[in-house]
């Protein structure tokens, strides 16, 4: 069995974000990046099935974005992938989910990918798109926003996470992509002799310009911090000040507290 | 311009997040087609056509055989976007319907801005405006278009009124690469807290599953029920039962107290609606000071055990 | 010149970060005040797991092969969360580090993987007495071979895991006649042979969850082929394996340091005094200046003690100097950040008063900062004259 587990570097979301220069994306100096967590499940799922499968699975790993990306293909390797494709793209953020997918295919294409797993969405962007469209451009068969895994003999079965704490329970076949989603699993510590040995493993590096990709169907117009809501109280300053405004407010202004 | 709306159906019963892509259209000042794959029993309130597609036959979650049915509208329709609900239905349908017209989607949008969509990005600490390429949207004639929008974010402002023109769609074949097993009931434990008139709810910001007593004594002292945001659900140290947000109870309190939620759009999503909102963050510039009526902006662990023995005098 | 973390030292870092955060911050008020020591071995194996515990040492022996840079940073993100935690795992990739350099194949292949693995809870280093601190030379615990034993007598205080540790690197002095400092061996004990008592577990200022005992030996024996090295040559074993300590020690105090200038930084931004934030009195300010300034500093004398020692060259100078400034800066921040947070500093409601009690010992154990002077000087002086 071939696997496939795409995944993104992205910052780290307790950041504090401002536009960069152009205004068309965020400002990256001063940002720390880390594997996507959506990601982080993705990769924990196809290690669990590599070691379900007594090891016979080969998991590649593949991201695309700058050269700094190859620390999050590294702490992927670690977990438990075997080798890696980063495709080095500085201008990656520019592509819209559609150009991203349509690289991946062009990748995978001619792999022969048994499975595939992604993350649902990516932190930063959150549009939850290249999952799909890239099983959509191999015509394989796709689920969405996975919460629990199973495999036997071909079979997956999905159960997708929807509104109020449902579940919806569904069986695919391979060939197949899955999106995984918060809650999927436990992603492992990579451990430290682990992240040595992934030094050694295979890291291909492709350019944008060998891969067959789209061009845009979507732009960016500007990115920009939200507006601040009027007319919400802020209070600062001392707990026992705090606590006195509140409790005011409160009688004055809710009908729960008299 | 026109919108094909794709309405909701889930377990027999239309969706209410059906009637936003109303709002939505009208908000856009486009004219608008429905489709649903649903039933007769449970038609939407809609002034306009409606194509309807059988779940019974077609399923409920089915998204190759749904795709279908959407393309077979758009050939009929010429629409200038197709409007989905983002959510576990449309996230998952949307970019299939968007390849195979070669569309360009934009998710979740939260907002008309300017004649342009506007989307979040990086946890809400930015919005990003999005035109699908070459297009005017949503002002003028557009591109094609696929979209989503956020659940919550365009609510219909009236209630929802008329009776749908129905024109029937059928596909020739059932294949599918999913097959569509059943659901699983959330696990409830009896706490409903749709009906509770104040939610205290404990978020990442207590720190740690010994902390939640603090928050549930805030709760009793205040007479209200005790909620949750998902982080601290998912970290075990509140039942599920309790979760606000999308994936858990959506809620509409007289009082809504937040402590040590930073606002995620799946927590505010479910809570929004509450009359009164009370946020206590150490950070003044978490998301729920967006909607709270008053943001304290304190330690939660210090503010609640000082606020609750005020509550309790 | 590159001053940046490899990807591998990056992604060790995330690691202990991460498990650090997760796993250990939560537990370590709890293990201060109360302790919970089932808990606090329990994160010891689940360390042990990971490769905390021979990041320097060979895969072979159940090691990491991760090298003294990224022992010394995982060593500062373990202690931001716990510092007892973070002084057993520096003491046992200490031990490990000392049987990997003088032990036979037999020893390092027979208690390397334990500690390595985490059978063993921990290892100790059993070097200090009660006369013979700052100077260990002057030890008085002896090693006398009786046929196929040896005989160990004596005692030593201050050692670290001691109660739960698997293997004890003891040093005693073997040839009474010799020179001071040259007849001196080193020895390894198991836990529990006969002879070998754990005594009176101190009541420290700080770093509670890690048992510090007296050890006794009353008439403790020990098989032949326990010496390790060779005979009479411990004491210049014990002072190079120290300078490996040190690097240790001081990327820990360094962890502490951070720990409570991140906390008393943000708390600062909260606190509102005569209307305004105290982060904007200058008199805050330069605290946060200095102490952040002075920790980076010290950071850097780790990295460069840290790597030349991976590197392969002297470092016994770089490695006194990274010990004791990183710990005195790290005591003066610890300092500056319960100032900042006045009197809430010196309550338990706050944790920056268990980093200032945990902080203390650093610049006292493994070597005083008077004794790095001293060595610093030592080592400079040599060349000169």
């Amino acid at each position: 069995m071939k696997i496939l587990v795409c995944i993104k570097q992205v910052p780290d979301m307790e950041s504090r974000f401002r536009p960069n220069g152009d205004k068309t994306w965020y400002d990256e100096s001063d940002l720390a990046f880390r594997m996507n967590e959506y990601d982080e499940y993705a990769v924990e799922q196809a290690v669990q099935l590599k070691e379900q499968l007594g090891g016979e699975p080969e998991i590649t790993v593949l991201s695309i974005g700058p050269e700094r990306t190859v620390e999050a293909i590294k702490k992927a390797l670690a977990m438990g992938g075997d080798r890696a494709v980063h495709i080095r793209d500085d201008r990656y953020y520019q592509k819209d989910p559609w150009q991203i997918a349509s690289m991946i295919a062009s990748y995978a294409k001619g792999e022969g990918f048994d499975l595939i797993f992604t993350g649902m969405q990516s932190q930063d962007r959150g549009s939850a798109q290249v999952g799909v469209i890239v099983a959509e451009l191999l015509g394989i068969a796709c689920a969405t926003t996975l919460v629990g895994f199973s495999y036997d003999g071909g079979t997956i079965t999905a159960k997708r996470e929807l509104e109020g704490g449902i579940k919806g329970v569904a069986k695919l076949k391979l060939p197949a992509l899955v999106t995984c989603q918060l809650g999927l699993n436990t992603p492992r510590y990579p451990t430290l002799p682990n992240i040595m040995k992934a030094k050694k493993k295979e890291i291909a590096s492709l350019t944008p310009a060998e891969l067959s990709g789209e061009a845009e169907l979507t732009a960016t117009a500007a990115i920009y911090p939200p507006a601040k809501k009027g007319g919400g109280l802020v209070l600062e300053g001392e707990i026992g000040i705090q606590v006195d405004r509140l409790m005011g407010i409160l009688k004055e202004k809710t009908a729960v507290l008299r | 311009m026109k919108a094909l709306l794709i309405g909701e159906y889930r377990q027999g019963k239309l969706l209410d997040t059906t009637y936003e892509l109303k709002a939505f259209a009208d908000r856009l000042g486009a004219d608008s087609v429905m489709l649903l794959v649903g039933s007769d029993a449970d038609l939407p309130k809609y002034e306009g056509r409606l194509y309807l597609a059988d779940a019974g036959k077609y399923g409920e979650y089915n998204p190759d055989l749904h795709k279908q049915l959407v393309l077979q509208a758009v050939e009929k329709e010429n629409p200038d976007c197709i409007v989905f609900v983002h959510s576990s239905y449309g996230w998952d349908l949307a970019p299939r319907v968007a390849v195979a017209l070669k569309a360009g989607q934009v998710s979740e949008i939260v907002a008309l801005n300017d004649g342009a969509y506007e989307v979040n990005a990086c946890n809400a600490k930015l919005r990003r405006t999005v035109t699908p390429k070459g297009g005017l949207a949503p002002s003028g004639a557009c591109p094609l278009a696929v979209l989503t929008i956020q659940a919550g974010a365009f609510s219909p402002s009236g209630e929802p009124q008329g009776a749908p023109q129905l024109e029937r769609l059928e596909l020739s074949g059932t294949a599918s690469a999913i097959e569509f097993v059943g659901y699983e009931a959330a696990e409830q434990k009896g706490v409903d807290l749709s009906k509770a008139e104040i939610i205290v709810s404990a978020g990442r910001g207590v720190g740690k599953k010994d902390n939640v007593p603090v928050i549930a004594a805030l709760a009793s002292a205040l007479g209200g029920e005790l909620g949750a945001s998902r982080p601290v659900v998912d970290a075990g140290w509140v039942d599920h039962s309790h979760q606000v947000g999308t994936t858990g109870q959506t809620v509409s309190p007289k009082l809504y107290v937040a402590c040590g939620i930073s606002g995620a759009i799946q927590h505010l999503a479910g809570m929004k609606k509450a009359d009164f909102i009370v946020a206590i963050n150490k950070d003044k510039d978490a998301p729920i000071g967006e909607i709270a009526d008053v943001l304290v902006v304190a330690d939660v662990m210090q503010f609640v055990p000082a606020f609750t023995a005020k509550c309790a005098r | 010149m590159f001053l940046e973390l490899t990807e591998e030292q990056k992604l060790i870092q995330e690691t202990a970060r991460n498990f650090a955060r997760s796993v250990l911050e939560p537990l370590a008020p709890k293990l201060d005040r109360e302790g919970d020591h089932p808990a606090f071995l329990a994160n010891l194996k689940k360390l042990a797991e990971l490769g905390f515990m021979g990041l320097n040492v060979q895969g072979e022996y159940g090691g990491s092969e991760a090298g003294v840079v990224a022992f010394s940073v995982a060593m500062t993100e373990i202690a931001r969360a716990c510092a007892s935690t973070a002084v057993t795992v520096s003491v046992n990739n200490m031990v490990c580090e000392v049987i990997q350099a003088i032990g036979s194949q037999e020893q390092k292949e027979k208690y390397i993987p334990r500690i390595c693995s985490g059978a063993y809870a921990a290892g100790s280093f059993a070097l200090t007495e009660t006369g013979a601190g700052s100077d260990p030379a002057g030890m008085t615990t002896t090693a006398v071979l009786d046929g196929d034993s040896w005989v160990l007598n004596g005692s030593k205080i201050f050692i670290t895991s001691a109660p739960y540790a698997g293997v004890f690197v003891v040093w005693a002095v073997t040839d009474k006649e010799a020179p001071k400092g040259k007849g001196i061996s080193c020895f390894l004990v198991e836990q529990g042979t006969p002879g070998l008592v754990i005594g009176k577990q101190e009541e420290k200022t700080g770093q509670h969850a890690s048992a510090t005992n007296e050890l006794v030996f009353d008439n403790c024996r020990i098989p032949k082929d326990a010496l390790m090295g060779k005979l009479n040559d411990g004491f210049r074993i014990a002072v190079a394996e120290l300078g490996g300590g040190r690097i240790g020690i001081g990327s820990l105090a360094l962890g502490i340091g951070l720990a409570a200038m991140d906390y008393a930084t943000r708390y600062s931004t909260e606190r509102v005094q005569f209307g305004q934030k105290i982060s904007s009195f200058q008199a805050t300010q330069w605290k946060i200046a200095d102490s952040y300034t002075e920790l980076e500093a010290a950071r850097l004398l780790l990295m460069n003690a840290a790597f030349r020692k991976e590197s392969g060259r002297p470092f016994a100078k770089e490695a006194s100097m990274a010990k004791l400034f990183a710990t005195e800066a790290a005591n003066r921040a610890c300092y500056n950040a319960v100032q900042m947070l006045g009197g809430y500093g010196y309550t338990a409601d706050f944790p920056v008063e268990r980093y200032a009690r945990d902080v203390r010992i650093t610049s006292i154990y493994e070597g005083t900062s008077e004794i790095q002077r001293v060595i610093i000087a030592r080592e400079i002086l040599k060349n000169i004259g």
